[in-house]
């Protein structure tokens, strides 16, 4: 099969690629971009480990041909710590509450739930449950990540009040 | 153990860390198998059996060959050339011996079986090649069930044994039989798993490096014990040891599956030094599915002699297990524990077991977080039986059977003793906890509106590390032992390492933690070094939840090994006698008189100095360094125990279980770092759920399995499982450093009964019992359409 050259922007920067149009989004960030943090574990749909963003709305990798992505604004863990590598308040307390044990499957977790957060920015425990149920941890049992969701919330709402009384 | 063990005398064991592991993989810079690229390599891509059980009658590979990109593919007669065949003999009465080649040379055992190996430049392109291959099979007639297996006129999985039952072992005590002749009443209960696997959310993989020049091989690989792992494979390649390096980096969960070499990665290692070019494989998930390993399948019955109060005066086991088609370990490894422990906090003197191993036409076994699964299952299952069969209530008859806290060492009728834990504590300190006294009366009127309120109740003995003693005991081969190293560099850097291997129980941070207390150092300061064979020593890896007290334990001596030379060294500096009143706290040594403590001026970086530096400065006779390894050869077990509690409402229109609270007491011992060991509990307790609930490997009755898909085997995700609420009530166990214990794996053994008894609770006004895995909302509806 013959290779196609098209451009791909991940995490806000512009890659060329070279590759078959059969190449797999998931593939095509790890092996030609380089970067290995979205994780293949099932490749075909079900695990979301290799979840990200596209144009902010959480995808599986694994199921997007790379060339279909092309124009579209990608964005993977590396890009959700900021530039520092601080964490974001959701990473920040996953580490705090224990929310990741082996950590291939986090990858897809934090996306997931960064992109839920943001359309749906006080959900109950049911709703995260629900939003967190297209992600499969064998390690954790999800309770300390639903933990980490509730505190990730909380923090929000605290902030909202600081920036309130100012 | 010379120190009390007392919880109170640790500053760092014991505490919370925030794991170390964590900045890494929360922002995408986990190293995994999969992430590591190496310059020339190629890709393999293997032909697998779309048979059942079948003779290979011609296997051709010109077309394929012929693809673009593929460098070779190999046959079995290829594989023969370059590796050894495995067998397995260990001298165990009733086991018989196997022997198995890389590839299979005449007829595949199984659905996903290996034929062929491509390899190819690139993933893609040996994956097209891999479907080219044309494979004429003759096909065989498939036995897929353990009884069938069993049958005299059955297909053979392995000619060369002559049976399908690949182990026998039985055990009765001297009186077992004549109490079950003479008792009045006999209770009678059967308990089936379901097949299962791991599904570690990374699956293998590996990428394998020869060095022409050196004739060294490099092996990138996910797993549990690299050390048992290179013996292993440097064998089967007709290497010497010192020839093939294991290099571990980040593992995306194993849970038993990540241990053996399979011939996969024997098969890639082998190409990479005949090609003399790296090469690498990642299985995908379907073949981890169909071909990677599997659990669990076994059928239990009991039978309990008992007197008219539920008193058990004599039980016998009958245990068999389907094992599928090949053996990467002894096939009497996994049952023969469940024989071994089943009478845990009960005082049962009268006991039998009779044991059964068979292969089958489906995908090898191997131990999987907890291979004693079933065990509290079958032991607290067939009590909730007896209180049933005698309508007595289930504590009621638990308390009757069990044995004092007090009763502790207490050996069991197979030999085995147990020590420090304290079953009756964790059983009445739960009971209180969820409110057992006003829980029947909601359950019954909760019963006249519809509602279908359950309770379940699961004692666990957790057999946990296995040291030396236990193996031997067992006849089993294997050693129990661990080794590790602590140096202090001339700079006051502190580093450790040991031969298991994490798979995400955050060693990194637990460890030390270890180093901490036995050095006197803070945690945050020490660098962990696992996974690498030339760097760690010999050790036996990660399995049987050895990780705390077999690692982390042999780390902590060698540390407190390490401050004890040390603090010889302070002395000699500081012109003192001896150590006597040194310590070292957080680096920095301190003197301790009259109950007060005293900072000096010297610390760990000014011994090491002097140490490495200023070897005439050190006392007489002293070697130069500070480095310690250490081995060590834990108790033959160390046990721990805890209580579980489940609470159910079962929909009977749609057979759904809703659980509605789950509560643990657990008594795990000394601990090295809180959270994690929290963290195990609740992993090990929803691995438990989601096989007993939801999991099952589908064979149908031709052989073919029908759960090669994540969509098609169900694992339980954040919508099904609950809230899980943990109550410690530890003691320390006296032997082992720090009073560790292992727990990684009750809470599987614990969750599978609570669960079960707690829907057969919730059940009883319809007779149904649960007796087979899983508990789907189908079985459940077959059951209680039934039982109209």
């Amino acid at each position: 099969m013959s290779k196609t050259a098209f451009r791909l922007n991940v995490n806000g920067q512009d890659y060329e690629v070279l590759v078959e149009p059969r190449k797999l989004l998931s593939d095509v960030i790890r092996d030609d971009i380089g970067l290995t943090g979205t994780h293949v574990g099932c490749e075909h749909g079900v695990c979301g480990a290799c979840t990200v963003l596209i144009e902010g709305k959480p995808q599986r990798s694994c199921l997007v041909f790379a060339i279909q992505a092309r124009g579209q604004s990608i964005r993977t863990i590396e890009d959700v710590a900021d530039e520092n590598g601080d964490y974001s308040t959701l990473q920040q307390m996953l580490h705090e509450e224990h929310g990741l044990q082996c950590g291939f499957c986090t990858p897809g977790i934090v996306l997931t739930m960064e992109a839920f957060l943001k359309s749906n920015p006080d959900p109950s425990e049911e709703e995260i449950r629900e939003a967190l149920s297209g992600n499969l941890c064998r390690c954790t049992g999800y309770q300390n990540i639903v933990k980490a969701v509730q505190k990730t919330i909380l923090r929000g709402h605290e902030e909202d009040k600081e920036i309130a009384s100012l | 153990m010379n120190q009390t063990n007392d919880k109170t005398a640790f500053l760092n064991a014991g505490k919370t860390l925030l794991r170390k592991e964590d900045r890494r993989l929360l922002t995408g810079h986990g190293r995994f198998t999969d992430d590591i690229h190496v310059v020339g390599e190629l890709h393999a891509c293997f032909v697998r059996s779309t048979y059942p059980h079948a003779k290979i009658s011609a296997l051709n590979t010109a077309e394929a060959s012929a693809a673009p990109g593929v460098i070779t593919i190999v046959t079995a007669e290829d594989l023969s050339e370059w590796t050894t065949t495995l067998r397995l003999a260990p001298p165990i009465e009733g086991l018989l011996p196997i022997e198995m080649t890389a590839l299979p040379k005449d007829k595949v055992r199984f659905y996903g079986d290996l034929i062929a190996c491509v390899i190819a430049t690139d993933r893609y392109l040996a994956e097209d090649a891999a479907e080219l291959v044309i494979v004429e099979y003759e096909p065989l007639e498939a036995v897929t069930g353990m009884f069938a297996a069993m049958e005299e006129d059955a297909p053979l999985v392995d000619e060369e044994l002559g049976s399908n039952m690949i182990s026998h072992q039985s055990f009765e005590t001297k009186s077992i039989q004549k109490i079950m002749k003479a008792a009045d009443r006999i209770v009678e209960s059967t308990f089936a798993t379901a097949r299962q696997t791991h599904l570690p959310i990374e699956t293998r993989g590996c990428i394998a490096e020869w060095d022409e020049g050196s004739q060294h091989l490099t092996m990138h690989i996910g797993n549990q014990a690299p050390h048992p792992f290179r013996s292993v494979l440097a064998g089967r390649l007709k290497l010497r040891e010192s020839q093939v390096t294991i290099v571990v980096p980040d593992v995306g969960g194993g849970f038993g599956q990540k241990i053996a070499l399979y011939r996969e990665e024997l098969i890639v290692a082998a190409l990479a030094r005949h090609l003399k070019r790296p090469v690498r494989w990642r299985e995908d998930r379907m073949e981890n599915m169909l071909a990677s390993s599997h659990a669990r399948e076994d059928f239990a019955r009991t039978r309990a002699a008992v007197d008219s109060n539920g008193r058990i005066i004599g039980l016998m086991l009958e245990l068999i297990e389907d094992f599928g088609a090949y053996c990467f370990y002894p096939a009497n490894y996994l049952a023969r524990v469940v024989a071994m422990i089943l009478t845990g906090p009960y005082d049962i003197g009268e006991y039998a077991y009779d044991v059964k191993v068979v292969l089958t036409n489906k995908c090898g076994n191997g131990p999987m977080r907890a291979p004693m699964a079933i065990t509290s299952w079958i032991m607290d299952g067939t009590i909730d039986n007896i209180a049933r069969e005698l309508e007595l209530d289930p504590v009621q008859v638990r308390r009757l059977n069990m044995l004092a806290d007090s009763a502790y060492p207490h050996t069991m009728a197979t030999g085995e003793t147990m020590e420090d834990i304290n079953p009756g504590t964790a059983l009445e300190k739960g009971l209180e906890s969820i409110d057992y006294k006003n829980f029947r009366k909601r359950q019954l009127d909760d019963r006249t509106r519809g509602v279908y309120r359950g309770i379940g109740i699961c004692s666990v003995v957790e057999s946990t590390t296995y040291g030396s003693k236990f193996y031997k005991a067992a006849g089993i081969p294997g050693s129990g032992h661990e080794c590790a190293w602590v140096k202090v560099d001339p700079s006051g850097e502190v580093r450790a390492s040991a031969g298991v291997m994490s798979t995400g129980q955050g060693y990194e941070t637990a460890f030390s933690q270890a180093v901490a207390e036995g050095l006197g150092v803070d945690p945050k300061d020490v660098a962990i070094k696992l996974g690498n064979t030339d760097v760690a020593p010999y050790g036996m890896g990660s399995r049987g939840a050895r990780g705390a007290t077999a690692g982390g334990g042999t780390v902590y001596l060698a540390a407190a090994a390490v401050r004890e030379k040390a603090l010889a060294i302070a002395a000699k500096l500081l012109g003192l006698n001896s150590a006597d009143h040194l310590s070292i706290q957080e680096g920095r040594v301190c003197w301790f008189f009259d109950g007060k403590i005293q900072e000096t001026e010297l610390t760990l970086s000014d011994i090491a100095r002097t140490a490495y530096l200023d070897p005439t400065s050190l006392p007489d006779g002293m070697e130069p360094g500070l480095e310690v390894t250490k081995a060590y050869d834990p108790p033959p077990m160390t046990y721990s125990n805890s209580c579980h509690f489940c609470e159910v409402v079962v929909e009977v229109n749609s057979g759904i279980v809703k659980i509605e609270r789950y509560l643990v007491v657990e008594n795990c011992g000394n601990v090295l770092s809180t959270q994690i060991v929290e963290g195990q509990q609740l992993g090990a307790i929803s691995m438990g759920l989601s096989g007993s609930m939801f999991e099952h490997m589908i064979y149908d009755e031709s052989g073919y399995n029908q759960t090669g898909l994540l969509s098609e085997y169900m694992m339980a995700t954040a919508s099904e499982l609950p809230e899980i609420e943990i109550i410690s009530v530890a003691t320390p166990n006296r032997r082992t450093p720090i009073g560790l214990k292992g727990m990684a794996e009750g809470g599987v053994m614990g969750s599978i009964g609570a669960v079960s008894n707690a829907v057969s609770d919730a059940l009883a006004p319809f007779s149904v019992v649960i007796d087979s895995h899983p508990i789907s909302p189908l079985s459940l509806r077959q059951k209680l359409r039934k039982s109209h």
